[in-house]
């Protein structure tokens, strides 16, 4: 039975990383919690495992980037392989925020920028990150900033930007709308008619494709006289940034999405308006750490982590598992991508079958969340691959897994011990009853089936495909 | 790395581009290496794309864009390739194809004939882990570089096992991650020792030479390089990849020049554009050289939005006209180049 | 067990990548289309001739016998307004029957839900493949996707089958009702037994079924059995859906056209003669679309992307023939080089729905479409 310490230290890893194995568990809470949330915060710079270099020496399409499978790929090396989780799961969150797409860019370079732009930022200050996003190339073609003129304004990017990125419905005018609009006229990309026809024909010809680069254009840029939110003057970009963050309203909504994305879900956002937060304490909390911080990312995460309502018991598993998370968390399990393999473009399409095809998400509004994650396809395909790759006794990690749940079992296992051992080494926690005794009593065939009448390697491996396939390891 | 006294002379100077990016047909889908046949044939190897197997096969065709036919699938059956890592022609005019997935060597006739397929998984003697780079020497015996196991191995042609050089490290005579091979007039051996940033010479009896540059992105140096051609003068032609650039240096590994690409539209290319006005006339008012600021300081990027320049070189070789081929990966293309002798 | 009430059933295929529409019907009396394709045009001596002036492409054979037998209709320029030619966008469009902004649900999962309000079925659609299209999405509309039928099910790794047996059984157990549970856990349990259910019926359908037909080895012909199993079996599945991937011929078009075009005619002749041998030819009826179709002028080895594509609905319960008009190839008339579209694609979905699934298409469509008298009454 985990103590309340490792309990805690699995809930922290699962929200601030992909999860981790019981043996790393001890190692942390010998090392503390408050220590362990500085180092997940501080490991940002530690280079991954599996560099870029030895990823495109095996999978070129992950180096030049043509596809629509190509970004989400050497995503899912970097989220299987690194040492800082939490980089990439604060970058999971501002990308289903900041929602970009191959359906429209059919480019996967720039977009993988736009997620190593969140690597970079993702953590700073949150009005550097929304300057870092004006200027990303996908997204102004995405949201066709490139279309924005002075004279011929494209509201796109300007709605979204109130509506999505920061404030939320409801904060500001149709007219705000057109005048951040017009602030961002002249937001564009070098080459945009070239760039945007290409995208729009999906041509990879004559040479693959071309990454885009920002380019600000002074002459198509207006210059008038603006009102947004109150403020007068002849507002660029920049300026609407500046008012944005400093609206109390950007706050709370950035806090939202964050206590949804790290500490329970919360309903999807168009709901936001007319439903409460879970918390409305804890958004208030984080958004006064927002301000108190200068829009820092980072001191809001560390508030969060060291915060009653994050540690409490309410608090535990209360999200479901994104498909992503879901697919990293069981590959970091198994250790089976030590190094590059052709099996990785294969195994990182599960997740678009799950139904998040990262870097091509429906819509700007990006994905909905919590049990709409669930539909029936897509539990039958997270069930069958986390039981599939967790029983794999070939993998290096699940036959850690085995060794340490067979370790010290003198007599033999019973089956109330084995099922106790796997959920532990799995980390799922807070299982009803009735999952309970239903796997008690699969262990229970299963070790009377075993030759020896003793649970062996294969039973142990199949206790642990059924304890992925629990209800209760689709949450987080 | 110090620099000769002498002036340096150019030794390459750029010919034409060749190829476009086609998963079928004429064109190439990331290319990944090339070898040349007695009558000047060139066969280009596609590595292809992990999400779509079309790319995986060979391509015949010449320096005129003269296309002659493909062969070769992706699979795991007959003749079919996973990963298509390297290929080499030998004397008998043979083609020889790794698969460094399926750890085996693929062996056919020059219209794609499939005659022998061999090679074992392993780490013991014989066996191969991550077979990629190939290359012959003067008695048709092949030496493939087993990269996952450190090393190179020689065989002969039907499979047989002659010799082990090399072991994983990164001391005189170890190597990490190898690639690409060349073999010189005198049978020595030259290896693009991708994990350790150098190129590593060996006798034709297996003892170590030398070693040849070091990490970096100087004159000299390299970052994980993938090839290395030798020609009859001794100058070092080297797929500098991670850097992606080609470097030449000079027989004692001297620094002689380096070259960033310098791409134009291929004839192939020029169809397609000849066919898509609209996108040809975007283009033409593009400007595709910009003088750009980038917010990393990496070769990769830099080569992502400026056309013309290597993006992934993966393999560079002689033709038997005077011309050092550049397979340029990520851009589906072939650079070439004259090489310059001196009058 | 359900009584077998035969409810009509439509079987959507999706050709992916943008169909070469004028290659697949070939107006191939026309100066313009020869000089225009040079490099992959087809004469009438390759053609299978329909009425003088049009010809299907070579390997349709077994398209051609469902034409004779009256039961193929063609609909000719087929698209939408402001033609998109990004695969997705416009594979969007048709998905979603909305071409004027991004929607969130997909036709066919309106659709479902129409047909089965309270997801009493949970099997009441399928998509045969993995993933979920967009056109059968719909919030909390429940969608089976059955990779393979043969295997389909939860935990098919498990080698041993009395232990996936087991496996399985435990599963309905841990995702049976259960009050103690919170609301998400509900939720998610909910999703598992309807997940279980679907499954466990699914499962017994290639038990079921025994045909003289057999089905090519390729994944067109094998999805295609698999939905015949489904309908036979009687289930209550009303909506299936599949793919046909390949269909971006940018180059060697002739070769690869012409062997996508074997394998989906010969899968859909067989598909049809399946039904008919067990009596129900009536029952099904079959629509094929693609995304977009292709420019006139070929590149030199194949086509780019284009507009103004091809759709065909067929089966017993249709009438055969060409509806709607050959797209001119004049160059006045070409939508900068392209064909331009003279049927709108839902005037399609609301023929099925309306005249072959008895639904109200305005409910699914949000908008009145003309329809074409397609369907036998």
């Amino acid at each position: 039975m985990a103590s309340k310490e490792i309990k805690l230290m699995a809930h922290l890893m699962r929200r601030a990383g992909f999860g981790a194995s019981r043996g790393r568990l001890d190692e942390l809470v010998e090392q503390g919690y408050d220590e362990t949330v500085e180092s997940m915060l501080s490991a940002i710079d530690r280079p991954t495992r599996i560099t870029d270099n030895l990823i495109r020496r095996y999978h070129p399409e992950y180096s030049g980037m043509m596809g629509n499978q190509s970004p989400s790929g050497n995503w899912m090396y970097r989220m299987v392989s690194t040492d800082a989780p939490l980089r990439e799961k604060v970058g999971l969150m501002w990308h289903g925020m900041f929602a970009t797409g191959y359906s429209k860019l059919a480019n996967g370079k720039v977009l993988h920028d736009q997620i190593r732009m969140f690597e970079r930022h993702g953590m700073g200050s949150f009005k550097n990150l929304l300057m870092e996003l004006s200027r990303d190339p996908a997204m102004i073609v995405w949201l066709d900033n490139s279309e924005n003129h002075n004279g011929s304004v494209n509201e796109n990017y300007g709605r979204e930007l109130l509506e999505l990125f920061s404030m939320g419905v409801g904060n500001y005018t149709e007219h705000d709308v057109k005048e951040a609009a017009r602030a961002f006229t002249g937001w564009t990309i070098g080459n945009t008619e070239y760039m945007t026809l290409k995208s729009a024909r999906d041509s990879v010809w004559p040479y693959g494709r071309l990454s885009f680069h920002f380019e600000y254009k002074e002459h198509d840029h207006d210059n008038g006289e603006k009102e947004f939110l109150g403020h007068k003057g002849n507002l660029n970009g920049e300026d609407i940034v500046d008012i944005i963050c400093k609206q109390p309203a950007t706050a709370a909504f950035l806090s939202r999405h964050m206590y949804s994305f790290f500490v329970a879900d919360e309903p999807p956002v168009p709901e936001w308006p007319y439903k409460e937060p879970r918390d409305p304490e804890a958004i208030a909390a984080l958004s006064k750490v927002y301000f108190d911080s200068d829009y820092n990312v980072e001191e809001m995460l560390r508030f969060l982590f060291k915060s009653e309502f994050f540690k409490s018991e309410q608090a535990r598993y209360q999200r479901v598992k994104s498909p992503a998370e879901l697919v990293a968390g069981v590959l970091r399990l198994t250790g089976e991508f030590d190094r590059p393999k052709v099996d990785m473009n294969p195994t990182n399409l599960q997740s678009t079958y799950m139904g998040q095809w990262l870097l091509n998400p429906p819509s700007v509004e990006g994905w909905h969340w919590g049990t709409e994650w669930i539909d029936s396809g897509a539990l039958v395909e997270r069930v069958n691959f986390a039981s599939e790759r967790l029983g794999n006794i070939e993998s290096p990690g699940v036959q850690t897994l085995i060794d340490r749940i067979l370790s010290d079992s003198n007599g033999g296992l019973n089956a109330e011990e084995l099922v106790e051992r796997a959920l532990d080494e799995l980390s799922v926690g807070d299982i009803s009853d009735k999952t309970r005794s239903a796997l008690v009593e699969f262990a229970e065939v299963q070790v009377n089936q075993s030759d020896s009448g003793n649970a062996g390697p294969e039973q142990v491996a199949n206790v642990l495909k059924l304890v992925g396939a629990t209800p209760e390891f689709q949450r987080a | 790395m110090t620099t000769t006294a002498q002036p340096r002379t150019a030794r390459l100077t750029y010919n034409r581009t060749i190829g476009v990016a086609a998963m079928q047909g004429r064109g190439f889908y990331y290319p990944w290496s090339v070898a040349v046949a007695a009558d000047g044939t060139y066969f280009v190897l596609g590595r292809g794309s992990d999400s779509d197997p079309r790319g995986v096969r060979m391509v015949a065709m010449n320096l005129e864009e003269e296309y002659f036919g493909t062969f070769g699938s992706f699979g795991e059956g007959s003749g079919q390739a996973i990963w298509n890592a390297s290929t080499a022609i030998d004397s008998q005019q043979r083609l020889f194809t790794s698969d460094d997935h399926m750890n085996r060597i693929l062996v056919r006739t020059l219209d794609g004939e499939l005659l022998d397929t061999w090679g074992e998984s392993g780490t013991g003697e014989g066996k191969l882990n991550g077979p990629n780079g190939l290359a012959f020497n003067s008695k048709d015996e092949l030496l493939v570089s087993d990269h996952l196991n450190g090393r190179v191995q020689k065989f002969t042609g039907d499979g047989k096992h002659l010799a082990t050089i090399g072991e994983f490290g990164s001391g005189d005579g170890q190597l990490n991650l190898p690639w690409g091979l060349h073999v010189d007039a005198d049978d020595n051996l030259y290896v693009a020792d991708w994990g350790n940033d150098r190129i590593v010479k060996f006798s034709s009896s297996g003892e170590f030479l030398a070693n040849f540059g070091s990490v970096g992105r100087g004159e000299g140096e390299f970052d994980a390089p993938s090839d290395v051609c030798v020609d009859s003068d001794g100058y070092m032609y080297v797929a500098d990849w991670g850097n992606q650039r080609i470097q030449v240096l000079d027989a004692d590994g001297g620094f002689v020049e380096q070259n960033e690409g310098q791409a134009t539209i291929s004839k192939w290319a020029q169809d397609f554009l000849d066919t898509n006005v609209e996108e040809s006339a975007a283009r033409d008012a593009a400007d595709l050289d910009m003088d750009l600021m980038f917010n990393t300081d990496d070769p990769h990027e830099r080569s992502a939005h400026i056309e013309k320049l290597f993006w992934g070189p993966t393999s560079i070789a002689l033709d038997n006209d005077g011309h050092v081929l550049v397979v340029d990966s990520n851009r589906h293309r072939l650079q070439v180049f004259d090489v310059v002798t001196s009058a | 067990m359900v009584t077998a009430q035969h409810k009509p059933s439509l079987i959507v295929i999706q050709l992916s990548g943008g169909n070469d529409a004028m290659n697949t019907v070939v107006p191939y009396t026309n100066g313009i289309y020869h000089d225009s394709r040079k490099a992959i045009h087809l004469t009438e001596h390759n053609v299978i001739d329909l009425n003088g002036t049009l010809g299907l492409s070579p390997s349709m054979g077994p398209m051609k016998s469902l034409w004779d037998a009256g039961k193929l209709a063609i609909v000719q320029g087929v698209g939408y307004p402001q033609p998109n030619r990004s695969h997705f966008r416009s594979m969007d469009i048709w998905h979603t029957a909305e071409s004027d902004h991004i929607a969130n649900s997909g036709w066919l999962g309106r659709t479902i839900r129409e047909l089965d309000p309270e997801a009493k079925n949970v099997i009441t659609g399928i998509n045969f493949g993995r993933g979920l299209p967009r056109a059968l999405h719909a919030k909390g509309v429940p969608v089976a996707s059955v990779g393979n039928l043969e295997t389909y099910g939860l935990m098919p790794d498990i080698a041993d089958r009395m232990t996936r047996e087991m496996a399985v059984d435990v599963f309905a157990r841990m995702y049976g009702p259960d009050d103690t549970r919170d609301a998400m856990l509900q939720a998610i349990s909910e999703t598992g037994m309807g997940a279980y259910l679907g499954a466990d019926i699914l499962r017994t359908a290639p038990a079921q079924y025994s045909s003289s037909i057999e089905y090519e080895g390729v994944p067109i012909a094998q999805s295609l059995r698999d939905i015949s199993q489904v309908l036979l079996a009687d289930v209550g599945t009303r909506v299936f859906y599949t793919q046909h991937a390949g269909y971006d011929t940018h180059a060697g078009e002739l070769e690869n056209h012409a062997k996508l075009w074997h394998e989906l005619s010969t899968a859909v002749n067989d598909f049809i003669a399946d039904l008919e041998e067990h009596g129900r030819g009536d029952h099904a009826v079959v629509m094929i679309f693609s995304e977009f179709g292709r420019r006139i002028r070929d590149n030199g080895s194949g086509t780019d992307h284009g507009s103004g594509g091809v759709a065909f609905v067929l089966g017993n319960p249709v009438k055969g023939g060409l509806y709607g008009e050959y797209p001119s190839l004049d160059p006045s008339e070409q939508l900068e080089g392209d064909m331009k579209f003279n049927n709108d694609f839902r005037g399609i979905y609301a023929t099925v729905l309306d005249q072959w699934m008895g639904i109200n298409p305005q409910e699914i469509l949000n908008k009145n479409y003309e329809q074409f008298d397609m369907i036998r009454r």
